[in-house]
C-alpha cells in the first residue's frame, strides 16, 4: 500500500465545513505519474477532494503543527504524519489552486486524520499549483 | 449575545473546563489565552471561516475539471513514497 492509496482514514473531527464526513478512502487518482489522489467520503458518495502531496509542488513547505493538534491525531515525531493539502480544480486547470494553511495530516500508524489550520499568512489558503 | 467586562490577567469561565484569559491589552489588540480540553478545537473565527469556504470550494470538482488536471505534473518527480504502518495489531 502506498501512501497515495489508504483504503480508510477516520476523521473524528470531519471537515471543516463537512463535520459529519468522518470516513474516507485515499484512492490514487490520474495514472502513472500522477502526483494527485481522491480523498472520497465513505459516507457521503458525491464528496471527494483532490488532495496531493505538498512537497511535490511547494518544496519549501514545512508545516509546524501545534501541540494540540498534534496531541489529538497522537503524533510524536514529524514521521508519524502523512501532510496532504487539498486542491481546488475550476475549469481551467490551470488555475488549480492548493490549500497549504489548513493542510490534511495523517497519522500513518493508526490512520487517524484532521485537517490542522496553520500559523501562516491568509493567502496560504489558495496557492496556485503552477507557477504563473 | 452574553457581554463582559474583564481587565488583564482576568479570565472567563465557560462551563466547568474552558477558560479564556485576557492576557494583554495593547492598543486595539488583545491577546487571548485559551485553555479547553483537547476534543474542542480552537481556531480564529475568519479562519474558521474562509478554510470551510476553501474547502467547500474544493469539493466534488467537475469531470470536466478532472480531465483537465490530468495533465498537471509536479516541479519534482513523484518519489515511491515509504508505505504507512497499517499492519493489524
Amino acid at each position: 500500500m502506498s501512501e497515495a492509496d489508504i483504503p480508510e482514514l477516520n476523521f473524528p473531527d470531519g471537515l471543516m465545513g463537512f463535520p459529519d464526513a468522518k470516513r474516507f478512502t485515499l484512492l490514487a487518482w490520474g495514472g502513472e505519474g500522477s502526483p494527485f489522489s481522491l480523498l472520497h467520503s465513505l459516507e457521503d458518495e458525491t464528496l471527494e477532494f483532490v488532495v496531493v502531496p505538498p512537497l511535490l509542488f511547494f518544496p519549501d513547505y514545512e508545516p509546524e503543527i501545534d501541540d494540540e493538534s498534534a496531541a489529538r491525531l497522537e503524533l510524536t515525531t514529524t514521521d508519524d504524519a502523512i501532510t496532504l493539502v487539498i486542491v481546488t480544480v475550476p475549469d481551467d486547470p490551470k488555475g488549480a489552486t492548493a490549500n497549504l494553511l489548513g493542510p490534511v495530516i495523517v497519522n500513518r500508524h493508526t490512520l487517524k486524520a484532521g485537517q490542522v489550520v496553520l500559523s501562516l499568512p491568509d493567502d496560504f489558503i489558495r496557492r496556485p499549483l503552477l507557477a504563473s | 449575545m452574553l457581554v463582559l467586562t474583564r481587565r488583564a490577567n482576568q479570565s472567563i469561565m465557560i462551563g466547568s473546563d474552558v477558560v479564556i484569559t485576557v492576557l494583554e491589552v495593547h492598543g486595539e489588540q488583545v491577546r487571548i489565552g485559551i485553555k479547553a480540553p483537547r476534543s474542542i478545537t480552537v481556531h480564529r473565527e475568519e479562519l474558521y471561516y474562509a478554510i470551510q469556504q476553501a474547502n467547500k470550494a474544493a469539493a466534488s470538482p467537475t469531470p470536466a475539471a478532472l480531465e483537465g488536471l490530468g495533465a498537471i505534473r509536479p516541479l519534482v518527480p513523484k518519489s515511491p513514497p515509504p508505505s504507512p504502518d497499517n499492519s493489524p495489531s
